[in-house]
């Protein structure tokens, strides 16, 4: 015995051992509070067999997917999951651009640009934006009323049940899927072929010529992009038609509105509130990130020659760049989160539709731990994505 | 620092784990000993807490009842200028606050929309909820709450523009409906014109007031909801948008709504006093007993019957117990408070157009079915 705790001694002695021990003690720990968590959790009924019933529930907004109330909840979820990502999608992307175009001309020499930029984000950025979604309904409803719809020809219909515009859907047979597909890979030809031929007039120093004359990269790209694809629409035998949005009334004097791509005031007034909302916060990271440069930076751009907008989209914000694209990750995760408001203003999300589901089957806790995790998701992937572009970004600057 | 959290967390995590261990002995014991409470059986795990304590006992420790309740529908449950909630709804909270507290004003109504509410009932927010609220077996079976009785025989409508023409659900082929997340109408809706082979756009809100802006710009062709909710929407919209006139409801009622107060499962005491709350007051309505004459009936009751309602002794007999874990002249307390059926209902639905003589919440003794079972 004692022997053994000689031994003990001189092995604890170590700070190499000690420091292995106490790692194991917390190992150990660490396993039995899982193992206690995953139990307590096994405890809460966490299944979502639910979910195979029948929704029961119709949505007004379906998108890619077609949806009745006749399929299941997981379908009824897919759909508001699908609602979620495209309000988000659309939203980061224009956010993105309002966020630029308002950061650079809160930075102009132009009192009257740089002040709309500056009422914008101090007006926008501090009233709450449940209240702007609000505003952007009640703002959406004010369209005209479906009875007295404004249209122009048989191109546009425009009332406060949504906006309809001209729109491609696919011809009846089956070519349209193929088509699709061509399309992707046509796309991903062009740009490869105008990266490489753009990548050879630097590295070669001349410009790629076939008989005398210069081609450009990115010509070169559109160019084989327009053969390709419409080469491709007529040998597929035109998979897609032209779907124009109709305004009519039925046998019983509904007024209906159908055809063509929707915008519905719904849709519409959670994209504006996000758009404006994160753009403000966006036009602070650009305005920031411009005037963490040095000033030599534009000044040099000016002596060589370069006109303002050159400067700007050559030189500065390409720098910029680097210390934007951190803080812009966080406002597209604000913004992907932030959707789930739009419950108030019945735009079906996944949030909402959850949220209907919960309501008809009581199993709050399943349905909340499967919320999470899709939001989860969903930021892992703007996140991967981002980082993704980030590396891109430092590794160029470097 | 690093090695002084880390013993911090290693603290911590030590600390769950024995209250987590204790915890589990504590779980064991009661299927060791025969269980004293009869719906026992452990498939409900999500409320394992509730079996432990009654509700009652918890009101009547605090002091205060906490009532789920409307606050936006006026005759149910709504907040009024001066910031007090009123209604039908919020009378049957104040008669549950009498009967058990014998004070009708120990009550915290806690304004709940229609998606929210069994979920602030099952998490314990609130004790009782009464919010215009529809007695169904999936809600019964899967909500975790018990429906105690129903106070309102209610169905489903369809509010329409009259200038719209339209007659009956079948004239509404592609209509857009504005509709309440979370309700029975939500469903009872899609199953009305999916049967009648109708397209139909619902647009579904969380809330009233945005669902009401979206019909007032016509955003939607109907409005659905209970024909009471109906009735109340229509009789205060706004004049700007062209008044009750300018809307119809149609005949046709879509489905049964019994509306109701709620309690947890397994919260039996609780369960007992609101539901015999709600049948004393029906009885006292067929008593002829009012919020009036209660005082002087309690002092010289007619019969038996009502002295066992009220609590008192007939003649120079004794009380006969009836107090359900309460004082026994909890009926009494009630009926003070907020009056009998008829006098709760002419108060707050008959101002609302909803006439009782001939509807399913007459008596029963007047063809309704309006019914309490015997006090005895
Ligand atoms: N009785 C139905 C519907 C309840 C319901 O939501 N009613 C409407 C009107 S009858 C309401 O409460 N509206 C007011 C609001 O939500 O603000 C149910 O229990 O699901």
């Amino acid at each position: 015995m004692s022997i053994f705790i000689a031994k003990l001694s001189t092995w604890s002695r170590s700070q190499k051992n000690r420091n292995l021990f106490y790692q194991l003690v917390f190992l150990i720990l660490v396993a039995f509070f899982v193992n206690y968590l995953v139990s307590k959790a096994m405890q809460l009924e966490l299944t979502l067999s639910h979910f195979e019933s029948r929704s029961g529930f119709g949505i007004s907004h379906t998108f890619i997917k077609d949806y009745t109330s006749n399929d299941s909840r997981w379908s009824a979820y897919f759909t508001g999951v699908i609602n979620t990502v495209r309000v988000s999608l659309v939203a980061i992307i224009l956010a993105t651009l309002l966020g630029t175009i308002m950061g650079v001309a809160r930075l102009s020499k132009n009192v009257l640009f740089s002040t709309i930029a500056y009422l914008y984000v101090e007006l926008v950025r501090n009233t709450p934006l449940l209240i702007q979604i609000i505003f952007w309904q009640i703002i959406f409803l004010k369209l005209p009323r479906i009875t007295e719809a404004l249209t122009f020809g048989s191109t546009v219909v425009v009332s406060n049940r949504g906006i309809l515009l001209p729109y491609a859907k696919p011809a009846e047979d089956i070519n349209s899927n193929i088509f699709v597909i061509v399309l992707l890979f046509i796309i991903i030809i062009s740009f490869v072929l105008s990266y490489y031929l753009n990548k050879k007039e630097d590295i070669d120093g001349k410009k790629f010529k076939i008989l005398n004359y210069n081609i450009n990269g990115s010509l070169a790209g559109t160019f084989v992009f327009l053969i390709l694809s419409v080469s491709a629409y007529f040998i597929l035998q035109k998979p897609f038609v032209l779907d124009l949005p109709s305004l009519y009334q039925n046998s019983k004097g509904t007024y209906l509105q159908s055809g063509g791509f929707e915008f519905t005031p719904e849709f519409g007034a959670i994209l504006f509130a996000l758009v404006i909302y994160t753009g403000t916060f966006i036009t602070e990271i650009v305005r920031g990130s411009i005037q963490s440069l040095s000033k030599g930076q534009t000044e040099a751009a000016q002596s060589l020659g370069l006109t303002n907008y050159q400067s700007m989209t050559l030189i500065i914000l390409p720098q910029a760049l680097r210390s934007i694209i951190p803080p812009l990750t966080n406002q597209f995760l604000n913004l992907t989160k932030n959707s789930s408001l739009s419950v108030v203003i019945a735009y079906p999300e996944l949030f909402m539709v959850s949220r209907t589901i919960m309501n008809n089957s009581g199993r709050a806790l399943p349905v909340f731990f499967l919320i999470l995790f899709t939001y989860l998701s969903l930021s892992l992937i703007i996140s991967l994505f981002m980082n993704f572009i980030n590396r891109r970004v430092t590794r160029i600057g470097a | 620092m690093k090695s002084k959290l880390f013993f911090l967390l290693l603290a911590v995590m030590s600390l769950t784990l024995i209250i987590a261990c204790s915890e589990e002995v504590e779980e064991a014991a009661p299927q060791v000993e025969v269980t004293k409470d009869s719906h026992d059986d452990d498939d409900d795990h999500d409320h394992d807490e509730h079996k432990d304590h009654s509700t009652l006992e918890e009101v009547l420790e605090r002091g205060v009842l906490k009532c789920g309740v409307n606050d936006n529908l006026t005759g149910f449950g709504v907040v009024t200028s001066a910031g007090t909630f009123e209604g039908f709804d919020i009378d049957y909270c104040k008669a549950v606050a009498a009967a058990i507290l014998g004070d009708a004003s120990k009550v915290e109504y806690v304004p709940l929309t229609a998606s929210a509410r069994f979920e602030a009932l099952s998490s314990e927010e609130i004790d009782l909820l009464i919010r215009n609220t529809t007695w169904t077996a999936s809600r019964d079976r899967d909500l975790g709450n018990d429906f105690t009785a129903t106070t309102f025989y209610d169905g489903q409508g369809m509010m329409v523009y009259a200038d719209s023409g339209y007659k009956t659900i079948e004239d509404m082929a592609g209509a857009t409906i504005c509709v309440l997340q979370g309700t029975t109408t939500e469903l009872n809706l899609d199953d009305r014109f999916k049967s009648a082979g109708l397209d139909y756009t619902p647009l579904t809100f969380e809330t009233n007031d945005p669902l009401q802006a979206a019909f007032e710009e016509r955003r939607c062709d109907g409005w659905t909801t209970d024909k009471s909710g109906l009735a109340s929407k229509r009789a205060e919209f706004p004049a700007a948008a062209g008044g009750p006139e300018a809307l119809v409801v149609l005949a046709e009622t879509l489905s049964k709504e019994p509306l109701g107060p709620l309690t947890r499962d397994n919260d039996s005491e609780f369960y007992d006093v609101v539901q015999w709350v709600v049948f004393g007051l029906i009885q006292a309505e067929e008593s002829g007993i009012t919020s009036s004459n209660v005082a002087a009936m309690a002092a010289d009751p007619k019969d038996p019957g009502m002295a066992r309602l009220l609590g008192v002794p007939y003649g120079d007999g004794k009380v006969a117990d009836f107090s359900f874990g309460v004082d026994p002249t909890f009926i009494q307390h009630a009926i003070k408070a907020v009056g009998n059926y008829g006098e709760i209902y002419e108060r707050h639905l008959t101002p609302l157009g909803l006439t009782r003589a001939g509807s399913l919440n007459a008596m029963w003794t007047e063809g309704g079915l309006i019914y309490a079972p015997p006090f005895r």
